[in-house]
């Protein structure tokens, strides 16, 4: 067991978290017991802290395969009577969505808190789907915190909520709220959580048409009492002005920042009252039926879709008010992020005054980018070298979820089409079938979480499909958190490997082959001689991602590559291979020594011009 | 500066350089000091080599999100970052920056153009009333090791009294929260931070 300050604090002690530990500390006052995950930017955080902290006197935790199988084992947790928490990023919760839609019937009575981290502006996303209308369809409480302090003190709320309710209750964040970092004050760590005994009743917990249609109106039983709650809730707080006021604002989640901050840069804290929501579903109807009554005129921010605005409008029918209610506009938009100027543009116009900001400058044009890319001595580069040298623009290439997206930066261009985990090999099959050349690219992990079913289809269906699974033994994107095909002896003793070839060859796959990812001529033999075989082809191109081998497993490389020759060989290299450890020094290419990660490659593609040096320091 | 004066900071620098990490110890710092504090950062693919932002507001500002226009100082960890995020500065505003670029890979390539330091300088100069630039880099070694630099950046700000604490509470914080075997290399670059704000604002006298 390790000391931490989010363990050892005393009560009443303040830290600088952030939003994520924030959540991890509050999960255990709150006594969670069980904790279940798959890794994405923005959770990754919280699930990675309840690893370091590693006390497993208070709680059980899994990295699983992903966000379904991590639902549906917090979910049997919950059932068997243990506080659960489930964290994901927003894209998870559609994975999770089958057990989540279900278990809103049954309920679970140990209390299940699911974390779902959004991520407007898609700061490292596909997409930016606002998850609050999963509460809302799935009929399940909506906590959505607004800084530090509150994420701590909403999740403890909501596992009190889910344990009192025996409902799932959703914690909704943000990119923004997940890595905000600010201060919260602890309180006690709970000595001891009792679980709520397990009692067999299949008239409750096995759905059953006619058990379902009962459950359904148990649902609607429940979510009515956390209605109630809702109005009484702490965390939906109106602040009104002594006098009555004209005009009012009903908010909620980080929009409520921003309001913060621009109502005192306007100077206009005294003119509106405000209701600001932080339990965000189910509505407390009554009380905002009493603020829209109260006010001519209301304008609603929330930053994502119009959930919000829309069920205020709906109220406002329902309870005949006539406020005019403003909501999403050209300025407010549901795409991307609010600001605080933003905010104040939006507060502007609708106080009908001149917007109190600082002119924008213009951004300083044609500065060079810095996009993101693959590192120095990644493998995922050597086989993309090899895939383009073979496959040319004669395939579609197919990629998936990881670090190797980024094959679609040139000169590799290794990445034509994505929808979400796993859709390189389902997709692929699809496309293939309808008559395009298809080379599949999977990370190891993404090939857990969502390949082994589209896999099984692909060779039950005999699609064509030529699959590279880019075996860096970690989940390396979000952290490098672990994946049942890293090693067993970096696994340790509470995890099992299993071999990614075993399985393709158990499914019945004869073209496989395992091969190091450094090895660019193998590549390319066995590529030239997949390329025209029928049905499903598996290479499996393996070697440890290079900042994992590096901080997890210790290893550097002592050698470093350097130019000896240049030449139209070393130009060439420099432009297909484009390690950023290359560079041009005047017409020169040479190798930044300190970015070197000693992988050798080009040494294979460029042998008269590249040869292994000793390290300097 | 009061101590409830509203402050907004503008972090910016190349993923890998510790940019998150000197931000972590001055919002450490800055409660540690008793101040309200809120700061924010974007993990993810920005760390692939991307650019790095991180921003820290002082005094009750809850906005974890800056627009461009606002900052009040801005913190540049390298100077063509310092270039790209100067829209994010106010006029009138502060910029302490680093002198030592890292070139990105187009550059490194051949492709593009790294801007040259006069440039850099010449464009902040235009918005900001008060910008310095600082050898991070080689003081940082000069002091230990490459990351220190980021505290020369820091203990200059603290020196041109940027921030509502001095110099002797960053040492604090330092001292506090970073790790027993880095501290001698951060202190001693705090000490070069500030002799190195002392000598440009000498110059600039």
């Amino acid at each position: 067991m390790n000391t931490h300050p989010l363990l050892d604090a005393k009560p009443k002690e303040t830290h600088l978290l952030l939003g994520n530990e924030a959540i991890v500390r509050g999960a255990l006052e709150a006594g969670v017991q069980m904790v279940t995950c798959y890794p994405g930017t923005p959770s990754s955080e919280v699930v990675d802290t309840f690893k370091r902290l590693n006390a497993t006197d208070r709680y059980q935790m899994e990295y699983s395969i992903n966000e379904k199988v991590a639902m549906e084992v917090a979910c049997g947790a919950a059932l068997g009577g243990a506080k659960s928490l489930v964290t994901m990023k927003h894209v998870g919760l559609n994975v999770a969505a089958d057990p989540l839609f279900t278990t809103c019937y049954t309920g679970l009575p140990g209390g299940l808190v699911v974390l779902s981290a959004d991520d407007p502006g898609c700061h490292s996303s596909q997409n930016e789907q606002d998850n609050r209308g999963y509460a809302r369809i799935a009929h399940i409480p909506c906590f959505e915190p607004a800084d530090a302090a509150e994420a701590h003190a909403m999740t403890i709320a909501a596992f009190d909520l889910a344990r009192t309710l025996e409902q799932p209750v959703m914690l909704r964040t943000t990119t923004r709220i997940s890595h905000m970092r600010g201060a919260v004050q602890f309180q006690e760590l709970p000595s001891h959580t009792d679980l709520v005994p397990f009692k067999k009743n299949p008239g409750r917990f096995v759905p059953l048409p006619a058990v379902a249609r009962k459950r359904h109106v148990a649902l609607a039983e429940v979510m009515a009492k956390a209605k109630e709650l809702s109005e009484t809730s702490c965390f939906n707080q109106e602040h009104s002005q002594k006098q009555p006021v004209a005009l009012g604002i009903i908010t909620s989640g980080v929009a409520r920042d921003y309001l913060k901050d621009a109502l005192h840069t306007g100077n206009w804290t005294e003119q509106v009252d405000i209701f600001e929501l932080g339990l965000t579903w189910p509505l407390p109807e009554k009380r905002l039926g009493q603020f829209l009554l109260n006010h001519s005129r209301v304008l609603v921010l929330e930053e994502g879709y119009a959930y919000l605005e829309k069920d205020i409008r709906a109220l406002a029918q329902s309870i005949g008010a006539s406020a005019n209610i403003e909501g999403k506009d050209a300025t407010l938009t549901e795409f991307g992020e609010y600001s605080h100027s933003l905010v104040v543009q939006r507060l502007a116009t609708w106080f009908g005054v001149e917007a109190p900001l600082n002119p924008r400058r213009s951004v300083t044009p044609d500065l060079p980018n810095r996009p993101p890319n693959l590192c120095p001595g990644c493998s995922h580069r050597a086989v993309y070298y090899a895939a383009r040298k073979i496959f040319g623009d004669s395939v579609v290439y197919a990629s998936d979820i990881g670090c190797y997206t980024l094959g679609v930066v040139p000169p590799m261009r290794t990445a034509d089409f994505l929808f979400c985990m796993g859709s390189s090999i389902s997709g692929g099959s699809g496309l293939a079938r309808v008559g395009q050349p298809v080379v599949a690219f999977i990370g190891d992990s993404t090939f857990f979480h969502s390949g082994l079913t589209g896999l099984a289809n692909a060779v039950f269906n005999q699609h064509n499909l030529l699959l590279v699974i880019l075996d860096n033994g970690t989940t390396a994107m979000t952290g490098h958190q672990p994946n049942p095909g890293m090693l067993q002896k970096t696994l340790g003793d509470n995890c099992t490997h299993i071999d990614i070839e075993a399985i393709i060859r158990g499914m019945g796959v004869e073209a496989v082959q395992s091969i190091n990812a450094y090895n660019v001529r193998g590549l390319k033999q066995i590529f030239e001689q997949y390329r025209d075989l029928k049905g499903v082809r598996v290479v499996i191109a393996k070697q440890p991602c290079v900042l994992y081998a590096k901080r997890q497993l210790g290893k550097t490389q002592s050698k470093v590559a350097q130019v000896v020759q240049q030449g139209p060989e070393t130009l060439a290299c420099l432009k297909e291979f484009a390690c950023p450890a290359f560079y041009l020094d005047g017409t020169d290419v040479a190798v930044d020594e300190a970015l070197c990660a000693g992988c050798m490659v080009c040494l294979q593609i460029a042998p008269n011009s590249f040869k292994a040096v000793n390290r300097r320091a | 500066m009061s101590n409830n004066q509203r402050l907004r900071v503008y972090f910016t620098g190349v993923g890998g350089q510790g940019t998150l990490t000197a931000t972590n110890l001055l919002a450490r710092t800055a409660l540690m000091v008793g101040l309200d504090v809120v700061a924010g950062e974007v993990h993810g693919m920005a760390q692939r080599g991307g650019v790095v932002e991180s921003v820290l507001l002082l005094g009750g500002l809850k906005s974890p999100r800056l627009d461009l226009g606002e900052a009040d100082v801005i913190l540049g960890f390298e100077p063509l970052e310092t270039l790209r995020g100067l829209p994010y500065l106010h006029k009138g505003g502060t910029v302490i920056s680093s002198s030592n670029p890292l070139p990105p890979l187009s550059v490194a390539l051949g492709q593009a153009k790294y801007p040259d330091l006069a440039t850099i300088k010449a464009n902040v100069t235009e918005v900001a009333s008060r910008s310095y630039f600082v050898p991070c880099r080689d003081l940082g070694l000069l002091a230990g090791a490459i990351q220190s630099g980021n505290t020369v950046l820091l203990a200059c700000a603290c020196a041109a009294h940027v921030f509502p604490f001095d110099l002797e509470a960053l040492a604090q914080g330092i001292k506090t929260f970073l790790p027993a075997k880095i501290q001698a290399s951060n202190l001693k670059a705090l000490e070069l931070g500030a002799q190195e704000y002392e000598k440009l604002a000498a110059e600039k006298a």
